[in-house]
């Protein structure tokens, strides 16, 4: 597993280009947290991910109009404990869950 | 007071667009119906992909921006095609589609598609335009990504109430690149480096890719080519950058490239990549590309780097920077000899140059074609066999004179693209050679052609397959030719003549001695020099196969040389 802080300039779709780059691989994203930092924003990705991956993550994220910087963070603590959205959670579950 | 379409017509005029390619509809009218005054040229297709490709064709042959134009949902994901091949080939392109009124958006209103969303993962930069303010900027930011670093396609959406509403315009704007992260660009410590790696190697190669090109840099490459001497080839986006004539030149490499050119890569110790993303179509199996090589990649897009095979040097930055520092500090440095590996890594490549060694008579149909072009001019290959032979028999020393859909390998680029590249260079030969499938998937633009009374030399090989499909079916599906069958074609002459253009058959046992007859000679020539569209359908045989040809999977050196049995 690892985490991945990218920040980035708010502008249309940059968030979903960053996020592209890891789902057109098909690498399942454990965790997303986008918030924003001063004038900026920055997401926190944790990802299932390879060395050669890694690199071409980094390459293409960087070529990506807004965004300002890319670095790697520990993948590890409270926050990242639970998969995002809760792998084997049924729609219905879901429902349950916003009901009570 | 001036309306919002009538701005974005203003802006690109400020962006040096005087030509664009469209299909009109209901959210894009209102720009329809501004055209008028605007002194920018729009050129009507037949379909929106002919439009976007159209667009694609001018921009790869002069280097500008293309431009292309569609309404709203089916308008606009009738480009999503082009828009996928400008990504892949590089190619500087701005869309702009007519999005339903502001108010409808997200209803599933008609003809309203999220094309922001579908077209996110295919253009390097999008804007859905939320208010007429933005207009002058978002045009202005779209131009810059698109023509900037590694060019690629970008997409505007703007909804039609933005094109009707009407503001006070004080004028285009210049946009100004917010700060980008620190990319590590080649500092000039690099020279030092490739140079001790040249002084240590035997058998050094160059691969020259489209960034020669794109970078403008294609004199500083013959001169530094020149002091190298070493073996060079060219993928099929390079071909053109290296002279033909020149001694150390092998063609094209890659999956159907030349067996010197592929042989020399597989042997090479260091090899020096100028301007090419090393896809799969060139590197065969990544684990046993160049494997004896070291790499020294030069690139303007870090995105690239790596992603196929790791180089052992990055050198990142515009090869019209990169290249004449290289050469600068080659001239301190005395270089080994590399002549006898010269001189072998270019023996076989003699033979395949040699018409007469040609058994096939489709290849010596376009050596023939080739041979007899005006000097100036421009080919245009669609995709399939007939782009491969093509490819393997350019001789132009032309660095945007062979032009094909290469990266995304789009059936029916040709035709449009064709259109845009003889509106771009009216003076020019241009020779498009299509396949008898991919014709007939923008075969509705030959009413574009005729139109506009563009002498465009479209050339169909009629082999009645999907041949390159039905090549594979042969080789590696154990000749199961499950719907490749085109033997049901419709008479290309006669569909020619009802979009009243000119045309004629020319039957493959023509080719079959050599020199060809003064007969066939003659009908060339006249097909070639005539001032109108014309159309040749040349009757090619159904099996004929293109060769060398590296599976799918396999190394560059289990190259296929003949027809054999492979399994």
């Amino acid at each position: 597993m690892q985490a991945f802080q990218i920040h980035y300039r708010n502008t249309q779709g940059t968030l979903m280009r960053i996020l592209n780059a890891a789902s057109r691989r098909g690498l399942d994203l454990h965790s997303v947290q986008a918030v924003a930092v001063d004038r900026d924003h920055q997401v926190t990705l944790v990802l299932e991910v390879n060395q050669k991956q890694v690199g071409q993550l980094y390459r293409e994220w960087y070529s990506i109009a807004d965004v300002t910087h890319v670095r790697p963070v520990a993948a590890h603590g409270d926050a990242w404990a639970t998969a995002h959205p809760p792998a084997g959670v049924s729609l219905e579950d879901g429902r349950s869950a916003a009901r009570a | 007071m001036l309306k919002g379409a009538e701005i974005v017509l203003q802006c690109l005029r400020a962006e040096g667009v005087e030509l664009m390619f469209g299909y009109p509809g209901g959210a894009i009218m209102p720009l329809y119906d501004a055209l008028e005054d605007s002194g920018i040229r729009h050129v009507l297709t037949r379909h929106e992909q002919g439009a976007v490709f159209a667009a694609e064709g001018y921009a790869r042959v002069t280097g500008n921006v293309g431009v292309a134009i569609a309404t709203s949902g089916p308008g606009a994901t009738n480009l999503v095609t082009g828009i996928a091949d400008a990504k892949m080939d590089s190619v500087p392109l701005v869309c702009i589609t007519g999005q339903v009124r502001s108010a409808l958006i997200g209803s599933d209103a008609f003809q309203e598609t999220d094309v922001f969303g579908v077209t996110l993962s295919l253009t390097k930069w999008s804007r859905l335009v939320r208010s007429i303010d933005e207009i002058p900027e978002v045009i202005a930011e779209g131009f810059h990504w698109a023509r900037s670093g590694r060019p690629g396609p970008v997409v505007i959406d703007i909804p039609t109430d933005m094109l009707k509403a009407k503001k006070e315009f004080s004028g285009p704007v210049k946009f100004m690149p917010h700060a980008r992260p620190a990319e590590a660009k080649a500092d000039g410590g690099f020279t030092d480096t490739i140079v001790a790696m040249l002084q240590q190697a035997s058998k050094p190669v160059v691969l020259v890719g489209a960034g020669a090109k794109l970078s403008g840099a294609i004199p500083e490459l013959r001169r530094l080519l020149d002091d190298l001497k070493i073996p060079a080839f060219a993928t099929v986006h390079g071909l053109g950058a290296i002279p033909p004539q020149a001694p150390y030149y092998l063609g094209m490499v890659g999956m159907h490239g030349t067996r010197a050119a592929n042989t020399a890569l597989h042997e090479t110790d260091l090899l020096l990549v100028l301007g090419a993303r090393l896809d799969d179509r060139v590197t065969g199996d990544p684990s046993r590309f160049a494997p004896h090589a070291k790499i020294v990649h030069f690139e303007i897009d870090p995105a690239q780097l790596d992603r196929v095979r790791p180089c052992d040097l990055a050198v990142i930055g515009d090869l019209a920077d990169t290249i004449p520092a290289f050469q600068a500090e080659l001239r301190h440095h005395t270089l080994p000899d590399f002549s006898a590996w010269r001189s072998v890594a270019c023996g076989p490549e003699r033979a395949e140059l040699d018409p007469r060694g040609l058994a096939q008579p489709t290849i010596r149909f376009l050596d023939e074609l080739f041979s007899r072009l005006p000097e100036n001019n421009v080919i245009l290959a669609d995709v399939g066999q007939h782009q491969m032979w093509a490819a393997q028999r350019f001789r132009s020393a032309s660095p945007r004179g062979f032009i094909t859909s290469g990266g995304l390998g789009a059936m029916g680029f040709a035709l449009p693209a064709a259109v845009g590249v003889q509106l771009a260079k009216p003076d020019t030969c241009v020779l498009c050679v299509s396949g008898d499938g991919g014709f007939q998937m923008n075969i509705q633009e030959l009413a574009t052609v005729h139109r506009l009374g563009l002498p465009i030399k479209l050339v169909i090989i009629d082999n009645k397959y999907l041949g390159m499909v039905r090549q594979w079916q042969q080789l590696f599906y154990e000749k199961n030719y499950a719907e490749t069958d085109l033997s049901d074609n419709p008479d290309f002459v006669e569909i020619a003549k009802a979009y009243k253009i000119h045309a004629r058959r020319l039957n493959e046992e023509a080719m079959r001695e050599f020199p060809v007859s003064a007969e066939t000679g003659d009908l060339i020539d006249s097909f070639l020099r005539s001032h109108e569209p014309e159309l040749l359908v040349f009757d090619c045989h159904p099996e004929a196969n293109v060769f060398p040809m590296v599976p799918a999977g396999a190394a560059l050196s289990e190259m296929l040389l003949e027809d054999e049995p492979t399994q």
